[in-house]
């Protein structure tokens, strides 16, 4: 049995690629053996017959023009479908929507009643309120950079209480 | 798919509870805070005739230099920790003249109540933060003065 690159070495003799040392080599390969003589034969009858036939064919048109025509009538017998979607349900396509739907207004609902507690403690906290009792006159002092906040009172007055104590009327 | 919806739904559902339970339990837990209150006496005196009072710390006096005050040195009297839940109220005494009613309405928020002689003189309701301090004061015999300071400490 002949092996593959023996083959094509015979092809390629038969199609005179081979550089002439080779060439040699093949010949006298060809004296020894009738097998591929064979072959040698059967590949050259083959050779004739294509060249035959390809010369007598010749096309009417330009190349071009003669596979564009092919193309042409190819496409026009097997027109491009479109994949048909299966139809979906008008019910199921409203679910869809809804669901996302829902469940955005919900978590808004959700997002205004947490802000509406928080607003509510946020009002419900005073702020600054001042309320002066018993007649007291009181000033507000407020110092950002010391981070204080001082009320000044003028009650208790000093002839109120003063003279009791050697140290304050509020110590 | 109706795996799908049913799961999204869950998470809608978990979402909305997290929204809901969540932040408004944590804000409604009742934080205990810690105040101080401390009884200042001012003076322009080196020295306090009361041997008991001593000088504040140089943290009180360096704010207390910051504010309108005249006075250059300042003795504490007395002073009180407390701690107060949310909505709690305390009435502190800080001598025998003097009391002061705080109550903590939370979100930093306090009220404050000074009482001389047992009677209501003011009350002031202000925010009052970590670090910040509320002085309410007034004139006292000899061109002195008395504080109370307040502030929150946790």
């Amino acid at each position: 049995m002949m092996e593959y690159n023996q083959q094509l070495k015979l092809q390629a003799y038969l199609d005179g690629e081979l550089p002439e040392a080779e060439a040699r080599e093949v010949a006298n390969w060809l004296a020894r053996d009738r097998e591929a003589v064979a072959l040698l034969t059967e590949l050259r009858n083959t050779r004739q017959a294509l060249a035959g036939f390809e010369a007598g064919f010749r096309v009417p048109e330009s190349e071009d023009f003669y596979w564009s025509k092919i193309r042409r009538e190819i496409e026009r017998l097997e027109p491009v479908e479109a994949p048909v979607r299966p139809a979906i349900p008008w019910f199921k396509r409203l679910r869809g929507l809804l669901i996302p739907a829902a469940a955005a207004a919900v978590l808004a609902i959700a997002g205004l009643v947490v802000m509406q507690e928080l607003g509510l403690r946020q009002r419900g906290t005073p702020g600054e309120a001042e309320t002066a009792l018993a007649d007291a006159g009181t000033f507000t002092y407020r110092d950002f950079s010391a981070r204080a906040t001082l009320v000044w009172l003028t009650y208790p007055a000093e002839n109120e209480v003063a003279g009791e104590d050697p140290i304050g009327t509020m110590d | 798919m109706r795996r799908y919806v049913i799961s999204a739904t869950c998470l809608a559902w978990l979402a909305i509870i997290a929204l809901l339970f969540g932040p408004a339990r944590v804000l409604a837990q009742p934080a205990a805070s810690k105040f101080e209150a401390q009884l200042i006496w001012g003076t322009n005196d080196s020295k306090s005739p009361d041997p008991r009072h001593k000088p504040v710390t140089p943290e009180i006096l360096e704010r207390l230099k910051e504010l309108p005050l005249k006075w250059s040195h300042y003795f504490e009297v007395n002073r009180r920790q407390f701690a107060l839940a949310t909505n709690e109220g305390k009435r502190i005494e800080m001598s025998d003249k003097c009391d002061i009613e705080v109550k903590n309405l939370g979100n930093s928020n306090v009220e404050v109540a000074l009482f001389g002689k047992g009677e209501k003189v003011v009350k002031r309701t202000q925010p009052l933060p970590s670090g910040e301090i509320l002085v309410l004061g007034g004139n006292a015999p000899n061109a002195t003065a008395w504080l109370v300071i307040l502030k929150r400490i946790k």
